[in-house]
């Protein structure tokens, strides 16, 4: 285990802007205890207008099928809206999650940070 | 973990969500005395997440108090069972075990999830005995792959 990554705790969730993009960076475990907390900010920024949206889960140490279904319900609100939901992470064994429930063919999926601003740029 | 002999845990915990992590923590400590590989005891966290977090949603129900999750944990030599106990309404196992589960239009992730982590898998359920989960994962799993 990656002494970084936290284990047992609360999530945090911190908001930055890349390039007309907002970034919603999750640190902690995405559990059915957490998950409503990034349902609820991804709710409000849908609410604000931000339809662009990337989850940057690098820091996640914890993600089951609760948090891969509020990040579904992310990307159906902001699909109407010709918006996007877009993943940064570069775990293994968060990827595999994502693999085995076929949501890799769903969101753009970018391995690191710089994969994100080099597609902005390349837009 | 005990050499041969099995060992068995017991953990009985409120049906609320904030106590999904003890449950799942204490797979992976179990897991990890066992000799699991790393990426094993992930897949044990997470399917003891699924198990608990399907038996607090569909617990009880109405106003009262919510009655307990029982999990139970059996470290054999060669494998980890875990086995979470409700006392819900119950429900039709051919029906939502059937379910696809996968991309934007899955019914539910969990199920698939928990199915493809383990090595062996059971539910019975029924409306006088609420419903059991079982999960079985081996060692030495997905070792021929490496």
């Amino acid at each position: 285990m990656d002494n970084e990554l936290r284990e047992g705790t609360e999530l945090d969730v911190n908001l930055e802007e890349v390039g007309g993009v907002t970034v919603i960076v999750l640190s902690g475990e995405v559990d059915v205890y957490s998950a409503p907390k990034l349902r609820d900010t991804i709710r409000n920024l849908v609410e604000e207008g931000k339809y662009n949206l990337v989850v940057d889960l690098e820091r996640v140490a914890f993600l089951d099928s609760t948090g891969l279904g509020v990040l579904v319900g992310g990307l159906k609100r902001v699909k109407p809206h010709q918006g996007d939901l877009g993943i940064i992470c570069d775990q293994e064994r968060i990827l595999r999650i994502f693999r085995i429930t076929g949501l890799t063919k769903v969101f753009p999926i970018y391995r690191t940070r710089e994969e994100l601003l080099a597609s902005i740029e390349g837009a | 973990m005990g050499g041969e002999r099995e060992v068995s845990f017991e953990l009985e915990i409120p049906a609320k969500a904030e106590y999904v992590c003890v449950a799942r923590l204490l797979a992976g400590s179990i897991a990890r005395q066992m000799g699991f590989k790393e990426e094993s005891i992930e897949d044990l966290k997470i399917a003891v997440s699924e198990m608990c977090t399907n038996a607090i949603i569909h617990t009880g129900g109405g106003n009262g108090e919510k009655p307990p999750i029982s999990v139970r944990y059996l470290a054999g030599g060669d494998s980890l069972t875990v086995e979470v106990r409700d006392q819900g309404p119950g429900f039709d196992t051919g029906k939502v075990l059937g379910q696809e589960g996968t991309g934007l239009k899955g019914k539910g992730f969990g199920i698939p999830l928990i199915k493809s982590l383990v090595d062996e898998f059971r539910c019975e359920s029924s409306p006088q005995s609420g419903t059991m989960v079982c999960i079985t994962k081996f060692v030495r799993s997905g070792e021929q792959d490496d």
